[in-house]
């Protein structure tokens, strides 16, 4: 018998097959595959140490059931006050980056301002770091001027208080921790964050390029600060600048009332915060007995913006949504 | 990293540092966080074009906590960070050449700190720096090596009547211009055997900042890769101009903008490969007009039809021409002498 085949049967039998072939394929997807004829030898290797690497550390869990945990190492919780200018967020970033390499580190970034802007948000939600994010406007009246010397006005009083609140309504004593303040334009080595990280009460160090000078730096003799070599107004309580100290968590919870005054006279606002927690002979001296420097004041020249400005008056500025 | 081993003797050089690669010894696998290091240890990844490296290693449960008040703060994120560092070295990843040209001044130290700091989590990073000296400064050497970065370490002293003065109207050479050469010349003289090698030259001065992204918008640079730089040419940021096809056919500049590559010294890289491939090709020393410095290399490696526009075709701003000030050391005669033996 004769099938006669119609074309369009060829037609229809050909779209039924292509059609069942690509459900079949679609159902594949997303199933487990048989990847057995594809098993690299590299994978096989892998699997194979990954067990065994499993059954070591079991090994060693059954071995020593009751070795004690090291004890955590406290937490570093570094207070950065910080104001929107053009090299805000470079100086953010390359301070996270030194942030990034140090164990059990807490960030309080606490903005100079009435909102929490975007540039920070978006910055310290990449940036892989644990933090806080804060913020307090500075009251007008102590705010720099355009055209103030920096020296004027003592800045980020408000913005450490804040960070200081922040710690004594969030942590409990009993964790232990160091606090720092920490500018954002100074430079930290990471041996400084070990230096610090077993404060007990205030410890102290030298700090590079301060004061008019090579660097600033207590003075000890047979394991206690004596005096302060500084170059400006030795005679303040604690002549040194804010990078040069950090403050057990403990004294500061201890201390409510203890904050900085931000109507202290020019370079005495460390004092006005650390006369009430600590006296000059119970400062903890680091960085070997003072006598390293591992922390610059570093400050970053303002960027030139002559040609911006030029070209802004002719409304042909950069493009503002592209952020710097 | 194979074939950096040989010293130079020839005059200008300096005997360099070989420094071994970190391994993974740096890993401490402790106990109680053990699936956190062997789940979630990233091995070193093929780097796809253009996107952003995860740094976070998520260990386990969301660790996030929202304070019940809305005015204090958005959120406590506890993040883990799981890597050694420098990152183990990778004999896939391209290995990112940085140049940097440095010479002693009081903020020099703080400078290397915070750049190495930077360095120390970027994959495959070689940190040749080139001293402006007769010889190899200890600061240098010590710090170089206590980083752990993988490093070269070379010296040429510019000579006095060639340095930049302040006050001049007439620059002689522009500042770091025979380090940055002495560099292409190692490149060429200790790596131009071994052909295979990938490889991306940037030019990274030690006060500008870089972010960590910028590293990887390089990393697959063919011939010469670029992008916008902020803070250069009296603007908030030049850049190059990319058409809608994604090639540069111009430059947004108001310094200049008809130099061959009105571009920052920190605004491309180059790949390893066009400078051995064309070992004439050098900073010029003499008779460069101020900004032409980056134009008298690139126009003897590429057309500006071969650049390869990166940060999002050149929207996005990942280096920032920062500048540091000189600090005012006006009491060091004052009250007594720092130690001039303790080292800032």
């Amino acid at each position: 018998m004769r099938l006669k085949l119609k074309l369009k049967t060829v037609f229809i039998l050909y779209f039924t097959v292509s059609l069942l072939g690509l459900i079949y394929a679609l159902m594949q997807l997303g199933q487990r595959c048989d990847c057995t004829e594809h098993d690299l030898a590299k994978d096989r290797t892998i699997s194979r140490l990954r067990e065994k690497l499993h059954s070591l550390l079991e090994q060693t869990k059954k071995a020593e059931p009751t070795k004690p945990l090291k004890p955590p190492l406290p937490t570093i919780y570094v207070i950065t006050p910080t104001y929107a200018r053009l090299v805000q967020k470079a100086e953010l970033t390359r301070l996270s980056h030194t942030f990034l390499l140090v164990p059990q580190l807490h960030w309080i970034v606490v903005e100079d301002s009435p909102h929490r802007t975007g540039l920070v948000s978006e910055f310290l939600s990449h940036s892989g770091l644990a933090f806080t994010h804060l913020h307090v406007a500075t009251p007008h009246e102590r705010k720099l001027q355009e055209g103030d010397p920096s020296w004027l006005k003592p800045r980020g009083a408000e913005q450490r208080n804040e960070g200081l609140r922040w710690l004594r309504e969030n942590i409990r004593s009993q964790e232990g921790g160091v606090i720092y303040f920490a500018d954002d334009d100074n430079t930290y080595s990471l041996q400084l964050f070990e230096e610090m990280r077993w404060t007990q009460r205030v410890s102290v160090w030298p700090v590079g390029l301060v004061g008019g000078m090579r660097y600033e730096r207590p003075i000890v003799e047979q394991g206690h600060v004596v005096r302060f070599h500084t170059g400006w107004r030795p005679s303040r309580p604690f002549p040194l600048d804010m990078a040069g100290f950090a403050v057990s968590l403990r004294l500061v919870l201890a201390n409510p009332e203890a904050r900085f005054d931000g109507d202290a006279p020019m370079g005495f606002l460390e004092s006005s915060f650390l006369q009430s927690l600590v006296t000059m002979e119970e400062l903890e001296p680091k960085a070997d007995l003072c006598t390293k420097v591992l922390v610059w004041h570093t400050r970053t020249e303002k960027p030139k913006m002559k040609r911006e400005e030029a070209m802004q008056k002719q409304g042909l500025g950069s493009d503002p949504a592209v952020e710097v | 990293m194979q074939g950096m081993t040989k010293p130079k003797s020839s005059t200008g050089d300096a005997e360099k540092t070989r420094h071994p690669r970190r391994g993974a010894d740096c890993v401490t696998v402790d106990a109680a966080h053990h699936s956190v290091a062997s789940e979630h240890h990233r091995p070193p990844a093929h780097y796809p074009k253009g996107s952003e490296v995860q740094r976070e290693a998520v260990p386990g449960p969301d660790l996030r906590e929202y304070c019940s008040s809305d005015k204090d703060i958005v959120e406590v994120v506890r993040t883990e960070y799981v890597y050694t560092r420098p990152p183990p070295w990778s004999e896939t990843l391209p290995t990112i050449h940085v140049v940097t040209p440095t010479y002693s001044r009081p903020v020099q130290k703080a400078e290397l700190t915070r750049l190495a700091n930077t360095f120390l989590h970027v994959p495959n990073l070689h940190w040749v720096l080139v001293e402006d000296s007769a010889r190899p400064t200890a600061l240098v050497a010590r710090l170089l090596h206590e980083t752990g970065l993988n490093y070269t370490h070379l010296n040429v002293e510019t000579p006095r009547n060639y340095k930049l003065r302040g006050d001049t109207r007439d620059p002689r050479i522009p500042r770091g211009t025979m380090q940055r050469n002495l560099a292409l010349r190692w490149f060429r003289e200790t790596l131009g055997q071994n052909a295979t090698q990938l490889g991306v030259v940037y030019f990274a001065d030690d006060d500008n900042t870089y972010s960590l992204e910028l590293f990887e918008e390089m990393r697959s640079t063919q011939k010469v890769s670029v992008w916008p730089v902020a803070f250069v040419g009296g603007l908030r940021y030049e850049s190059p101009k990319v058409n809608g096809a994604g090639k540069v056919y111009g430059w947004k500049t108001v310094f200049d903008p008809h130099r061959p590559f009105a571009i920052d010294m920190a605004g491309f890289a180059i790949n390893l490969h066009l400078i051995l491939a064309k070992p004439q090709a050098y900073f010029k020393l003499r008779g460069v007009k101020g900004g032409y410095q980056e134009s008298s290399l690139l126009r003897e490696l590429v057309t500006l039809n071969d650049l390869e526009p990166r940060a999002a075709n050149c929207t996005k701003i990942l280096v920032w021409h920062t500048r540091t000030e000189k600090p005012v050391l006006v009491n060091e005669g004052k009250k007594g002498f720092t130690d001039p033996n303790v080292e800032i």
